[in-house]
């Protein structure tokens, strides 16, 4: 006999015994579904896009500490080491608090930075996609305080380059060592690395989406005003239109709240996606200008790319 | 795609991950967290994740339109204005990017991390110490200057728009005999009125 999915029903098509296969289909989708999302080969030219950008912006936080390097850390510096244990990780350490003398401490931070260099050109890339995350973590724990959401982000998406086979397409080592590899060679480590960015893309902007929706001001459409209201270095200033009109001012915070809910779910229905990437990577970073993070903007944009696919046979998409 | 047995290690890895990243997520968010998912966070997963600064809430609200949300900056100067020694603001005029941004995430990490008493007086006490040379005193007011933010109304009407600042936290911090002293000040203006004694 054959039961509701074309299988067969064993026991006479008793209700009951359909249960166990049911089940084992269940168990069979669930599983192929696991495996066809974290284990299909994929190609390496996404993730080296993703490489390329991280790279330059993890360089950019990088070299945003270079000039204060000694104010901070320093032997006399303003945050000494044994002052941190209640901000940092119990189990943190840094490579910095090796650093003795002044000397030493430039000399870390010039590696640091010649590592995340490389780590951009895909120069000797499995090496330093390893330790890129190893050593932007290590500045961050040696002052947790200074970090921000931008850091938060490079970190995690040095982490998932660092899974991936990131070195195999627009990089040095591939002009150097692999001119004639084929550069859209699957891997499943690429496979993992995207997914991973791709879960982490969602799960990220709904932790932000809900932070937000905390505050009243997100709510009552005020929110963008109190962002271009706060001071600092701003790139852009909104607050002359803003002030002018409450329906504008509305209009672009629940635009903020619909953007960032869209894309934490509709990137995952395929027809939205193609539409909601283009706009993400627009998008994100003006979330970023407009919140004066504009780092974390670019993180997020970068962090969306990760949805895009790699140029099919038929030509198209990002890469074609 | 890689052998079965590689599949099934990879999986319980990412299953793990998973796991400990949405706890992070839940454990670090901004409302706190329940004892349950602290406990086993802390016990499980910190110790991996936390080095790795992965142990992170990720709950960028961008703003709450409440005071904590406004810029800060850290000032420095010599307690006694007639010493010698320079007042230094950070970030200073010439800061930009996100050089400027780490100043003002320190100076709001001095302020916010006097609500916290394990982390009471530890960071400005730190910040005021690393301060003495480049001020040239060693008797310093240490201030945290956190912007007021402007109605939408103040600007519209036209009012020139001046960055205007209240003090979030102040203290006098000395060494005296190789000792740190930090003295907590209060603002004047937080400082309640004088009550004349009650007459009969």
């Amino acid at each position: 006999m054959t039961g509701p999915f074309g299988d067969t029903v064993a026991g006479g098509g008793q209700p009951d015994s359909r249960r166990p296969e049911d089940s084992t289909r269940l168990e069979n989708w669930i599983s192929d579904a696991w495996t066809r999302f974290w284990f299909t080969p994929a190609d390496p030219r996404p993730l080296a896009l993703i490489r390329i950008a991280a790279g330059c912006l993890a360089l950019a936080l990088w070299w945003s500490y270079a000039a204060d390097l000694e104010t901070w850390f320093g032997a006399d510096g303003m945050l000494p080491s044994r002052s941190l244990g209640s901000w940092r990780s119990p189990w943190g350490g840094s490579v910095f608090d090796l650093a003795a003398t002044p000397r030493m401490l430039r000399g870390i931070h010039l590696v640091g930075g010649v590592v995340l260099l490389a780590l951009a050109a895909g120069l000797f890339t499995p090496v330093a996609s390893l330790l890129a995350p190893l050593v932007f973590a290590s500045i961050l724990q040696r002052g947790p305080m200074l970090a921000g959401p931008a850091d938060d982000l490079v970190v995690l998406i040095l982490w998932c380059l660092a899974i991936g086979r990131c070195g195999d397409a627009f990089s040095l080592d591939r002009l150097f060592f692999a001119r004639h590899a084929n550069p859209s060679a699957g891997s499943f480590r690429n496979r993992i690395a995207v997914s991973l960015l791709r879960v982490h893309a969602s799960l990220l902007t709904i932790a932000a989406l809900l932070a937000q929706l905390k505050g009243d001001v997100w709510w009552d459409g005020t929110a963008a005003w109190w962002l271009a209201a706060r001071g600092g270095d701003r790139t852009i200033d909104l607050t002359g239109p803003l002030a002018a009109s409450l329906y504008a001012t509305n209009l672009l915070t629940h635009a903020v709240t619909l953007f960032e809910a869209a894309f934490a779910i509709g990137v995952w229905c395929v027809p939205l996606r193609r539409l909601l990437v283009p706009v993400a990577v627009v998008g994100w970073p003006l979330v970023g200008l407009l919140a004066g993070e504009p780092f974390w903007g670019l993180g997020m944009a970068i962090l969306a790319l990760a949805f895009r696919e790699a140029a099919d046979r038929t030509g198209g998409g990002i890469l074609g | 795609m890689p052998p079965e047995p590689v599949r099934a290690v990879v999986t319980v890895i990412l299953g793990l991950y998973l796991v400990g990243l949405a706890l992070c997520l839940a454990g670090n968010s901004g409302s706190g967290a329940s004892a349950l998912v602290r406990t086993v966070k802390s016990r499980l997963f910190a110790p991996w994740m936390g080095p790795a600064w992965l142990d992170l809430g990720h709950d960028v609200r961008l703003t709450h339109g409440q005071p904590d949300d406004a810029d800060h900056r850290l000032e420095l100067r010599p307690w006694n204005e007639a010493a010698r020694g320079r007042t230094i603001t950070y970030p200073s005029a010439g800061m930009h990017g996100e050089r400027a941004a780490r100043w003002r995430r320190l100076a709001l990490a001095i302020a916010v991390g006097e609500q916290d008493p394990d982390r009471e007086g530890l960071l400005p006490a730190a910040v005021a110490v690393g301060g003495f040379r480049p001020v040239g005193a060693e008797d310093l007011s240490l201030r945290v200057l956190r912007e007021i933010l402007p109605e939408s109304a103040d600007v519209a009407d036209g009012v020139a728009r001046r960055p205007r600042f209240e003090q979030a936290y102040a203290a006098r911090v000395r060494r005296v005999a190789g000792d740190i002293q930090l003295l907590k000040t209060e603002d004047p203006a937080e400082l309640a009125p004088l009550v004349d004694e009650v007459k009969p």
